[in-house]
């Protein structure tokens, strides 16, 4: 497959960069992105190695793939190789490459790096291999390595970021893995929030697989591959697709309510998303990820008037801006008031429960995707209590942080109560993930979890 | 929790400016002396949600504590939910009290789903007061799958003060006991006046043919209750008549049961009904003395801006405030003349049709008789109005 978009202009670029970096502050996104962020070409490969996972900061591919994973195994090795077994796999499918070479052999030899645990294979480096990696079209008993649906594909920008749950640390009262004791602080299990809605067979995981790539099918690709990969360590528990779509203009996506999404971004990316010396080594330079998927009663929202949505959400439906503003990226002015005092940005509107003001400073880096699986039979939770096939379309929300007590859990456990969008969203179905630091060549994902212990 | 102040949007404001000029007689605007209530009321602010940690939805009953008592102070909000955390009618078994100095809400009581005196279990509905000696009396309209097709008769419910379970009391003039009550109260005596609207309601699937709505079954009654309040025991009934009966009840899929509602007694002892199905408000005579019932009453108004009124109260000025289920109005109308004098947006959510519409139920006049207390069922939260 060709891709027909090449190399955008960097200005163009970086206003779609600033728009996938969706966030629940008040700074524009203008100054919030630093020239060095915009996105590479589609047909780009992003770094897999790096001192941060990919993914997080990136600017925002317009596809994604996210899957949740339950560890089936009950052996620390097994959980050690099947890190090993991603990281290296994560790295060459990021680099544009099948994932593995033709050979297990030529696998093996790739690594020259020394694995915890005496485990022989590693991460091979990025890039620089030419091998094909796919078996010979002749030789049908070689094992799968790679299941080919994107053969010839650019790397399309690809990125895989992982994280922790909760159960690969404790599960049912069980520590599996002798790493109970190293449980951060920072990962909690969430709160019940109001109107909380979550099914289990959409909730949580042990481990999470972030895939995001301009290239649905490059997307799914890279989760299929790490599937299989762990056959018999772990077992896909739920995975969700979302997809974001730029307008022609470059500006800031607008999500399935019509209104633009991402319009603010926080400032002080390092103080606000990645792991400090405040947390355990393994997380430093790392970033918690909490995953949301949030149904929106569509066909509710469309029956009501644009004016009506505008305060419900607190910015104008088209130009995105600030309601009563003309600028998309002018200040909220949560002060401005009508003449009768009331406030012209209604107490209960989202851009106002989300704001940094109102929530005492707290700010997450959101990184979402609308996402539509059809339709399905639903009830709708509030007045006038619509009841029938609908859609089941909303958004995949993601948003990371440094610490999610002092990020989404204290923004969201406000705006789950008042927030006036409430009546039009549900969530059913997320998780929390510690989302290591980033591997050098060499490492895996989160090898200085094992090796503290 | 803090308490924030909402913004009426804009174009549900113009819309309440023009029902309320509509609603004015014609030269009398501009009167220095405030004709009614609504007029002096112009703030609409959130106070709290409603929904405990076990998710129970739906805030119906609205009360203010009158004494200060076991975990309640005096001025205290007390608010029960109708709806579980699945949205399911009458599966609703707790009650939040808000402290309005703190602006703290705590969790009153949480009472069992299933409750063998309390026929068909526990589903907390808009009848509910709190005595000066301290007891919460909580009516329970229950279901096991939402609808009234699974309803029980229920019962009222006689809590201590510390929310615990103490007494409950059913019987066969008991059934459905559904809007809000009036009361009064002399400390060793009281009188509660209860509405019930269950009896021999069906499912909503039981069709009407000539209306295609749910049948309706004219056999709501009001039963009055007079108590006696030995010191430090529960409350025991002295004796029960039904004072009103013959009132339109009918099933409903979306609201699970629609009846006579709201109840409130005038000075003279007569008693005004909100007759929701007849959409009109009705007086019962002699409430306090009559030894039967006077039927469905004397018309006092209907219709109008009347769109099928629920909970009522008294206003300091004599005149009484209904709730619209139909939209999110409150309506004010003197009873002495029967003269609807405006209605005022208090909820204007856009999210239904006409704003506000199903998201209105208890009300509760603020201690100072200067604003009220009222709930909204779309967000879940106690409001005031001032």
């Amino acid at each position: 497959m060709q891709h027909d978009t090449g190399p955008r202009a960097s200005r163009r670029g970086l206003l779609a960069a600033a728009g996938g970096l969706a966030a629940a502050v008040g700074f524009t996104a203008r100054a919030a992105v630093p020239e060095a962020a915009a996105p590479k070409p589609r047909s780009a490969a992003e770094d897999f190695w790096g001192v941060h996972q990919a993914g997080i900061v990136t600017p925002a591919q317009q596809h994604t793939y996210f899957a949740a994973f339950d560890l089936t195994t009950g052996k620390r090795d097994d959980l050690v190789a099947l890190l090993q077994t991603w990281t290296a796999a994560a790295a060459r499918m990021t680099a544009g490459q099948p994932v593995a070479p033709a050979a297990p052999d030529a696998y093996a030899a790739a690594s020259d790096a020394p694995a915890p645990g005496g485990q022989a294979s590693g991460a091979p480096a990025s890039g620089g291999q030419a091998a094909d990696g796919y078996a010979p079209a002749s030789d049908t008993q070689s094992p799968i390595l790679d299941s080919s649906e994107t053969l010839g594909q650019d790397p399309a920008r690809l990125t895989v970021t992982f994280g922790f749950g909760a159960g690969l640390f404790e599960k049912a009262g069980k520590d599996r893995y002798g790493l109970a004791a190293l449980r951060p602080e920072a990962l909690v299990d969430l709160p019940r929030f109001n109107g909380d809605q979550l099914v289990p067979a959409r909730t949580g995981g042990d481990l999470s697989v972030q895939a995001c790539a301009d290239d649905p099918l490059v997307a799914f690709h890279a989760v299929r591959q790490l599937a299989r990969l762990a056959y018999g360590a772990a077992e896909m528990r739920w995975a969700q697709i979302g997809f974001m779509s730029r307008p022609a203009d470059g500006g800031t996506p607008r999500n399935l309510m019509g209104f633009k999404d991402g319009t603010q971004t926080p400032q002080q990316i390092d103080k606000v998303v990645w792991v400090g010396d405040d947390g355990p080594a393994w997380m430093r330079g790392g970033s918690y990820m909490v995953v949301r998927r949030i149904r929106m009663a569509l066909e509710h929202w469309d029956r009501t008037n644009v004016g009506f949505q505008e305060q419900t959400m607190g910015r104008e439906k088209l130009s995105g801006a600030p309601l009563g503003l003309k600028d998309e990226f002018a200040p909220l002015g949560l002060d401005r008031t009508d003449k009768d005092e009331n406030p012209i940005i209604a107490e209960n509107a989202h851009v106002r429960l989300a704001n940094a003001v109102t929530n005492g400073g707290a700010e997450v880096l959101r990184r979402g995707y609308s996402y539509n699986d059809g339709v399905n039979f639903t009830a709708e939770r509030w007045p006038p209590w619509r009841q029938g096939m609908e859609y089941d379309a909303g958004l995949l929300f993601v948003c990371y942080q440094r610490d999610p007590r002092t990020g989404f859990i204290r923004i969201f456990e406000n705006m789950a109560k008042f927030d006036m969008l409430n009546q039009f969203v549900t969530h059913t179905g997320g998780g929390l993930f510690a989302c290591p630091g980033g591997a050098r060549a060499g490492e895996f994902i989160g090898q200085r979890l094992f090796v503290a212990t | 929790m803090v308490s924030r102040t909402r913004c009426m949007p804009i174009r549900a404001a113009i819309v309440a400016v023009v029902s309320l000029a509509a609603a004015l007689p014609a030269g009398r605007a501009g009167a220095d002396e405030p004709r009614g209530f609504l007029e002096t009321v112009h703030k609409h602010i959130t106070l709290t949600t409603t929904v405990p940690d076990n998710g129970d939805q739906n805030p119906y009953a609205l009360v203010v504590a009158p004494v200060s008592a076991g975990k309640i102070q005096a001025g205290d909000v007390l608010v029960d939910n109708f709806n579980d955390l699945s949205n399911l009618q009458g599966l609703g078994t707790t009650i939040v009290d808000f402290n309005p100095s703190s602006r703290q809400t705590t969790l009153f009581a949480k009472l069992p789903r299933q409750l063998p005196p309390c026929p068909g279990g526990v589903g907390l509905s808009t009848a509910m007061t709190m005595l000066k000696s301290g007891w919460v009396i909580v009516g329970s309209t229950p279901s096991n799958d939402g609808t009234t097709r699974t309803k029980g008769n229920g019962c009222l419910l006689v809590l201590d003060a510390n929310g615990q379970l103490v007494d409950s009391w059913a019987g066969a003039d008991i059934n459905g006991p559904w809007g809000n009550m009036a009361v009064t109260d002399n400390g060793s005596t009281a009188t509660l006046f209860v509405s019930m609207a269950g009896f021999d309601v069906p499912g909503p699937q039981v069709r009407d043919p000539a209306t295609g709505y749910p049948v309706t079954i004219a056999k709501a009654t009001v039963l009055r209750i007079e108590l006696a309040i030995p010191p430090g025991k529960p409350p025991a009934i002295k004796s029960r008549t039904v004072v009103a009966d013959g009132f339109g009840q009918r099933a409903d899929r979306d609201v699970f049961l629609i009846g006579p509602t709201g109840l409130a007694l005038g000075a003279d002892n007569t008693l005004y009904v909100s007759d929701a199905l007849g959409n009109r408000i009705v007086a019962i005579a002699d409430a306090m003395t009559r030894t039967g019932s006077a039927g469905t009453g004397r018309e006092v108004t209907q219709g109008g801006l009347l769109q099928r009124p629920l909970a009522l109260i008294m206003l300091p000025n004599g005149h009484l405030l209904a709730c619209n289920a139909r939209n999110g109005q409150v309506v004010e109308l003197d009873p002495a003349t029967g003269k609807q004098l405006y209605a005022q947006w208090i909820d204007t959510n856009q999210a239904q049709s006409p704003p506000g519409n199903g998201d209105l139920f208890g009300i509760a006049l603020k201690p100072d008789g200067k604003g009220f207390y009222y709930v909204e069922d779309d967000m879940n939260t106690v409001m005031e109005a001032r």
